[in-house]
């Protein structure tokens, strides 16, 4: 099942999301082989929102390599190294993935890749693969459409890797292509969206806990509240919430989490709704409030993208 | 000296932080004092390690004393372990008196009648406890020093406090020992696990100011509340707050309460709706796992009904941690007349 959001105000602080989501949108990444996307999963991704870039031609991606090769060497003699101690030679390699985008529309996604070789070891060695990020756009339409000639469309990034490379490639783009990076932050609303929306989702395999972990740093001493449900139970009462066909509104995403709050403060007579929910986790994804991603499942990978896809133009807009 | 025993010591004092090296090797006492002026602490602790093998190296050390050494590191350096509580039953009614020697030659006999290479140091401090040391090896292998079983013996109690090895087939057999020694006929696991092992001895050794009833029948003043300077500030739910305050106090006590930095709730329980809402209905218990973390748990718990974040009084599964001695709970709904209360089994 796809879902798509659609945002209901423009206003950046109260996001109130309108939730509508048709029968499951054919893309093209439905068909594409589990081979080519097992890199995506089980990988902790740190989210960005990215504006389009200016200028960036597809034919151009051995020259751009070489171009950001370049520049990582540059900035590494400049004494910002990002490994101290032994000396590594930074190769890059940027792929355009054709399957991975929602639809025509999109842009297919650009995968760049950072592999060290260490100067030490054997011509015949390995390359190590230390840090990668890929831009994507799943069913981000009504965004590009409004887009001029010149710009590409890639409004998600997911880095994996040391932050200071994740900073190096950041800057090269953005001073190259005139583009913006900036960290996607995951709020609480959003978190229980997505909890709500993967507890429901109906997997073959027996599926881990549905997990909520709530933060409570304001007292004497912090305190963590993790509340997992087994996944079972999360479905069948979100099977119970779920009323409109082809829908899911910010009503029964309420329900749900209020659901969820009643049978914890009838043990304990704690209230989570004032507490802040940081992290969600189901056998489907799990979603940290830094902005930080997992995918686990491949078959609901489509709809998780288009999920970060749309939290990433909300913010750019 | 056996080479396995220098690197064995090497490894434990490259452990400790350079500023405490030379405290813990005082309390170890197998260096003399002038041996531990020739030490030079300024410099990297690799270097300081190879020093002090050498040291031990001219005083012959063998396993024994290095195993003495490790107690005293963990000693030191308790919190950084888990400690899981056990409590010891007799049979008889009979105060018996505890004669160390006894203890440590039963424990001693027991565990080598049954295993041929194990590693057994006691050490005793001053508040009664008894350290003990269990370093484990199988019939054809000499005891892995790097895996051992910590166990903390108060005499005067039935309680054992066990930080056990990774290899958690030994131990059935370390209680046993433990019981033929202290002359106990069973033992069982108390729900009960820190990182604190001080806090652990607070809460089964009653060791922390209780609840206490306060019988006056006027309010007692809220501690928490300032006086007021300027009279045109009012303050808002006074009585409230005041009410919060009192019932915390008769709760959790005004002392310092015991440090846990966790606690864990199976719950079994029906999930029970406002039937307006029309949701799950299921004649089957809803399973949950719920985790509380906290550098200091019970603080926390205690500061979230003045935040705004728990009613007061504070569930009664919270607050019973200590008084019940345990922080792992599976919790059943209670079948009858009362819908709304539980059960921990």
């Amino acid at each position: 099942v796809v879902a798509s959001l659609r945002q209901h105000t423009n206003n950046q602080e109260r996001q109130n999301f309108n939730l509508s989501f048709h029968a499951h949108r054919a893309g093209i990444l439905d068909t594409v082989d589990a081979q080519k996307i097992a890199f995506l999963l089980r990988k902790a991704w740190t989210l960005y929102s990215v504006t389009p870039l200016f200028r960036f031609h597809r034919a151009r991606l051995t020259e751009y390599a070489r171009l950001l090769s370049a520049f990582i060497a540059a900035e590494k003699r400049k004494g910002l190294a990002v490994e101290v101690g032994v000396e590594l030679d930074i190769k890059v390699a940027l792929t355009s993935l054709a399957d991975l985008r929602g639809s025509e529309l999109d842009q297919a996604a650009l995968l760049v890749q950072l592999s060290s070789r260490s100067q030490a070891s054997s011509r015949n060695s390995e390359d190590k693969l230390v840090w990668s990020g890929w831009f994507c756009s799943m069913f981000g339409d009504d965004f590009s459409e409004n887009v001029l000639e010149d710009f590409t469309c890639l409004p998600l990034f997911l880095s994996h890797g040391a932050e200071s490379y994740t900073t190096l490639v950041g800057s090269w783009f953005q001073k190259t292509f005139d583009c913006c990076f900036r960290r996607l932050a995951i709020s609480p609303l959003n978190l229980s969206w997505m909890v709500a929306m993967w507890a429901g989702c109906k997997l073959d395999r027996a599926a881990s806990a549905v997990e909520l972990v709530f933060s409570v740093p304001c007292l004497s001493q912090p305190l963590d509240i993790s509340y997992a449900i087994h996944p079972e139970d999360a479905k069948a009462l979100w099977d119970t919430v779920q009323k409109t066909p082809g829908e899911i509104t910010q009503e029964e995403v309420d329900v749900f989490m209020d659901c969820l709050y009643a049978h914890f403060h009838r043990h304990f007579k704690i209230h989570l709704s004032a507490t802040k929910l940081v992290k969600v986790s189901t056998a489907v994804a799990s979603a940290h409030c830094d902005g930080i991603v997992k995918i686990l499942h491949s078959q609901y990978l489509p709809g998780v993208l288009m999920l970060l896809t749309e939290l990433a133009i909300s913010q750019i807009q | 000296m056996d080479e396995t025993v220098a690197e064995y010591i090497r490894r434990t004092v490259l452990k400790i932080p350079r500023d405490e090296i030379k405290m813990l090797l005082q309390k170890w006492g197998f260096l003399s004092e002038a041996q531990l002026q020739t030490l030079n602490f300024h410099q990297i602790k690799d270097n300081i390690s190879q020093e002090v093998v050498q040291l031990c190296e001219e005083n012959s050390a063998d396993i024994k004393q290095a195993a003495v050494l490790d107690i005293i590191y963990n000693h030191a350096y308790q919190n950084k372990r888990m400690w899981h509580v056990y409590q010891m039953k007799k049979s008889g009614e009979d105060l018996e008196y505890f004669d160390i020697t006894d203890f440590k030659k039963a424990f001693k006999g027991r565990l080598r009648s049954a295993l041929k290479n194990v590693t057994i140091t006691f050490k005793e401090y001053e508040d009664n406890a008894i350290w003990i040391r269990v370093a484990w090896g199988t019939p054809n292998k000499k005891p892995n020093q790097y895996k051992p079983s910590y166990v903390v013996y108060h005499s005067q109690t039935p309680y054992v406090f066990i930080s056990t090895s990774v290899l958690k087939s030994t131990l059935p057999l370390l209680c046993q020992a433990l019981m033929v020694a202290s002359n106990y006929h069973d033992i069982r696991e108390m729900e009960l696990r820190s990182h604190s092992l001080n806090s652990l001895k607070d809460i089964v050794f009653k060791r922390y100011s209780q609840n206490f009833q306060t019988h006056s029948p006027k309010p007692v003043k809220g501690g928490n509340v300032e006086p007021e300077k300027d009279i045109r500030i009012v303050e808002e739910n006074k009585s409230e707050k005041e009410r919060i305050h009192r019932l915390n106090q008769e709760v959790f006590g005004s002392g310092p309460l015991p440090k846990l930095e966790f606690a864990q709730y199976r719950l079994e329980t029906m999930f029970k709706s406002d039937p307006k809402m029309d949701v799950l209905d299921k004649k089957e218990p809803f399973r949950c796992l719920v985790k509380f973390s906290s550098p200091h748990l019970l603080e926390s718990l205690k500061s979230l009904a003045p935040a705004g974040m728990a009613d007061a009084p504070l569930s009664p599964l919270l607050t019973c941690i200590p008084h019940k001695a345990r922080n792992y709970f599976k919790i059943r709904e209670k079948k009858g007349l009362f819908p709304e209360g539980f059960v921990s089994p």
